[in-house]
């Protein structure tokens, strides 16, 4: 997708703060909004600006201290935002890294992910490093060279001469040094440089480095602040009863029992479901039990998982609306001496983060103040001025720190900032909603169910000629790009769907005739969202299995396979190399089975080699996880290698057993005993090699999840002759040791 | 009105005894370091040590608590072993979101303070309780051994 241009991120605004010390502003503007109180501090320091002094727009703050704060506008969902952001803008500041922290931004323009066109805070779609990473460097310029021209104001000096390091500006003929501190409050009256040098790559000293993390002592010692912690005074505690199937509503209501329970407050009747308010969490879930709620589900979801799995499956059959097509399939097909196929489905999922979702609202009438963790504040913040009837302005939203996210915490659609809000709107008190883990589970905006058909044609010389892959599932990605479609349709033209969704695999292998379409079904009674790694979870794991059986189909080892079908692919092809040698491909110990993968998306490479042993009873053993990633640059390599641990657990969780099933619309799971996921003991050897290809940043929180579910599934084949076409392995009688 | 000892100081608590000890701290003390994640002792976000001893505080009853010693993560660092934990948690960077680090800080603690020296089988069977989203298994598991190679 292409990015706007500089011109709506390079527009810097400097001010001296009233204590001393500079305050950047960076990007739109926004001085007529109405000053916000400091978001909650997670570093320990005490927030050093007055309420008045922190206006929206801020970016940083420079101490006479010398101490520096960034602002994130990308949500600390445990991927690092909170450290990797403030690298950059440190880099380039050529800042003291052991004098800056990082806040959560605000909810303002300021601090809108250029990756979305500058037009949202979304920390979804591996973004937030690649996205902020430009504007970042050049805000750290901007400062940099503004503290070297006040430095050569106050010493009568050519700017030219003077160099920076570690939060100094140093003159090294006169022998003197000046802290950014000491300057900080004569560089805010310096005119803010329009186009200033950035650093080259090989003279970086933070970026590229292994810091520790800027929240890690915060989230040892328990005082790390979620919303899930936040407390205001004469806050009192809400659930939500909800409907049993989607779009319920409530006919009847007999809140006697429930009011009778000492210390609930009230209840409420909201669109979707009955709040009961409390003074604690407790009274409030004694309370909910109580309720008696007859329900309207004459417009309820009724999915079925049985049954939707065969509608999907029937739609196999018929063409859908191509998203990618090469050459022509149909008549390589014709021309084909044979032409293999195999369908797989893939279940609903659930998020399953481990801070189930809670939203505090303080609401008084006229303005309100809102915190949540979020992925997606500045939608939320839309859709809590919508129910609230509020303008932006009076709206104070704090983007809290999330105790993970998956894409649950970014729901376009705000589905629980919007529930939260009717709760405080009939309140009209301070109130949090806490979601239980059942209500969390239960909840909906699950990964979607998907089915998938691959077919490859092969020629007399055992060639591919051509390769098909069809997908049904529910369109959750369009609406992710939904800015591309407005600038499109500005622009007078129509883009082709493959523009508008993120659907593609990017499937890499070197075949001519290449035929994607897709079946995106709406189902406004069944609410699905993306996770992690979105569709390539399941179109990944379908392409990537398919491809080893041509391999073998053909007998070639899946490793030589891949890599001659990748000739043109240089970035594909590297990982290839490096994850073989890593795992040493081909050499396992006896016993243990090898199965291989490997893919390209978010401007990142990876390919992952699972190791497996399968008992006679169909106990599954996996024993090791070797990873090769090139995600470009690495801005902190240790953070990378963590991402794609945490993505290794997160896709074993759910191809081993992650799986919601629906009964006549009412969900089956409902906590982690029926939801099971990864567990210390059944966490494999995970080995990470970052492959540093000195390309442009890509992003990792997602491309290391849809690799796993294929290279494991080929290893399952390798050691047992069985091919894995639907998920999860669980449900095919695997027993998960 | 209900006494409990709670890092090394008394408190006495308006609140029923069938609320569970996990929001006693949270709501009533304003010890938020202690986490909700499920409220089945199935994922172990809420670990506690009582009498030394770990414990899932979202399904423990705070009038069964009675005069035994509560200690929470945020008093964790007055004991050794709870100190050598948090540093080994931050300089192996082992938080990603962190929520469930608490409970996991908790259980490794009471791991180590009764076995100075736990086998790869030890973790698996006193850390499978804690769940983590974020999969940070194999640094904790890397953590726990550094502190019993290093420190114990």
């Amino acid at each position: 997708m292409t990015h706007s241009g500089v011109s709506r991120r390079d527009f810097i605004r400097v001010s001296v703060m009233a204590g001393g010390g500079l305050l950047v502003a960076c990007g739109g503007g926004s001085s007529g909004s109405r000053p916000t109180t400091p978001p909650s501090n997670n570093n320990g320091t005490p927030p050093p600006t007055p309420a008045e002094e922190f206006i929206l727009g801020e970016f940083m703050r420079i101490g006479t201290d010398n101490r520096i704060t960034v602002l994130v506008g990308a949500t600390e969902i445990g991927q690092g935002a909170l450290t990797a952001i403030p690298m950059i803008v440190a880099e380039e500041l050529d800042a003291d890294w052991s004098l800056v922290s990082a806040e959560q931004s605000p909810v303002a323009a300021n601090f809108n992910n250029p990756y979305f066109q500058n037009l949202l805070q979304f920390t979804v779609a591996s973004s937030a490093i690649r996205g902020y990473f430009d504007a970042q460097r050049s805000v750290g310029a901007a400062i940099r060279q503004m503290l070297i021209n006040a430095a050569a104001k106050q010493w009568g000096v050519n700017a030219s001469s003077l160099r920076t390091e570690a939060s100094y500006v140093i003159d090294d003929i006169g022998g003197r040094s000046a802290s950014y501190g000491e300057l900080s409050s004569a560089a805010a009256n310096e005119s803010v440089p329009s186009n200033p040098p950035l650093k080259d790559p090989a003279s970086y000293r933070i970026i590229g480095t292994s810091t520790q993390r800027t929240d890690a002592t915060a989230k040892t010692d328990g005082s790390f602040k979620y919303g899930m912690d936040v407390d205001i005074p004469g806050m009192l505690t809400a659930l939500i009863a909800r409907p049993p199937r989607f779009n319920g509503q409530a006919l009847s209501v007999d809140d006697n029992a429930a009011l009778a329970v000492p210390g609930v407050r009230s209840v409420h009747t909201l669109p979707g479901g009955v709040a009961v308010v409390a003074d604690d969490f407790w009274a409030a879930q004694q309370g909910r039990k109580a309720l008696q709620v007859s329900w309207n589900e004459l417009l309820a979801g009724r999915t079925d998982s049985a049954s939707q799995r065969n509608d999907y499956n029937l739609r196999l059959n018929l063409p859908g609306l191509p998203i990618r097509s090469d050459g022509s399939t149909l008549l390589a097909q014709l021309q084909a001496s044979e032409t293999l196929s195999a369908d797989y489905y893939f279940p609903f999922m659930a998020h399953a983060a481990m801070e189930p979702l809670n939203v505090v609202v303080d609401y008084d009438g006229s303005s309100a103040e809102i915190w949540t963790g979020t992925q997606s504040a500045t939608l939320d913040k839309i859709f809590a001025g919508v129910v609230l009837g509020l303008l932006p302005d009076q709206i104070n939203f704090h983007i809290m720190p999330a105790g993970g996210g998956f894409g649950r915490r970014g729901n376009p659609l705000a589905d629980f900032v919007r529930d939260a809000c009717f709760v405080a709107k009939a309140l009209q008190q301070p109130v949090k909603v806490i979601w239980t883990r059942e209500d969390d589970m239960k909840g909906g905006y699950y990964r979607p169910a998907a089915s998938v058909r691959v077919s490859a044609s092969l020629n007399s010389a055992d060639e591919i000629t051509a390769w098909t892959h069809r997908v049904v599932t529910q369109d959750v990605t369009a609406s992710l790009y939904v800015e591309n479609a407005l600038d499109a349709l500005h622009d007078m033209e129509l883009p082709p769907l493959a523009e508008l969704t993120d659907f593609e695999t990017g499937m890499p292998y070197k075949i001519d005739n290449v035929l994607m379409d897709a079946h995106l079904t709406v189902l406004p009674t069944m609410p699905s969202l993306w996770m992690r790694s979105v569709n390539k979870f399941s179109d990944v794991f379908a392409q990537e299995t398919f491809i080893d059986e041509l391999a073998l189909r053909v007998r070639q080892n899946p490793y030589a396979f891949r890599r001659q079908l990748l000739s043109e692919k240089p970035r594909h092809r590297a990982v290839l190399d490096a994850v073989s040698q890593a795992a040493n491909w081909g050499r396992s110990t006896a016993g243990v089975s090898q199965g291989i993968a490997v893919m390209g998306h978010w401007n990142s490479f990876i390919a992952q080699v699972v190791e497996v042993s399968v008992s006679a009873n169909r106990e599954l053993t996996v024993h090791r996880v070797v990873s090769a990633v090139d995600c470009g640059m690495a801005v902190n390599p240790d953070l990378v290698i963590a991402q794609v641990e945490s993505a290794v657990i997160f896709a074993l969780s759910s191809v081993l057993s992650g799986e919601i099933l629906l009964e006549d619309g009412v969900v089956q799971q409902s906590n982690f005993d029926d939801y099971p996921v990864l567990r210390m003991h059944q966490t494999p050897i995970i080995e990470t090699v970052i492959v540093n290809s000195g390309n442009s940043v890509g992003g990792v929180g997602e491309i290391g999840v849809p690799c796993v579910g294929p290279a494991l599934a080929n290893a399952i084949f390798a050691a047992t002759g069985e091919r894995i076409r639907e998920l999860p392995l669980s449900r095919l009688n695997f027993i998960i040791a | 009105m209900l006494t409990i000892q709670v890092n090394g100081v008394s408190h006495t608590v308006d609140a029923p005894e069938d609320k569970p000890l996990l929001w006693v701290l949270r709501e009533n003390l304003k010890l938020t370091g202690s986490k909700y994640g499920c409220g089945q002792a199935l994922c172990g976000a809420c670990t506690v040590h009582i009498d030394g001893q770990p414990t899932r505080a979202c399904v423990m009853p705070v009038g069964a608590v009675g005069n035994k010693a509560v200690r929470t993560v945020e008093d964790i660092r007055n004991e050794h072993i709870g100190s050598l934990v948090q540093d080994a948690w931050r300089a192996l960077n082992v938080p990603q979101c962190g929520y469930c680090q608490s409970g996991q800080i908790m259980a490794a603690t009471a791991l180590l303070k009764s076995n100075s020296a736990p086998s790869d089988q030890d973790i698996d069977r006193a850390m499978s309780g804690n769940i983590c989203r974020c999969g940070t298994y194999p640094r904790i598991r890397k953590a726990i051994h550094k502190i019993a190679s290093e420190q114990l």
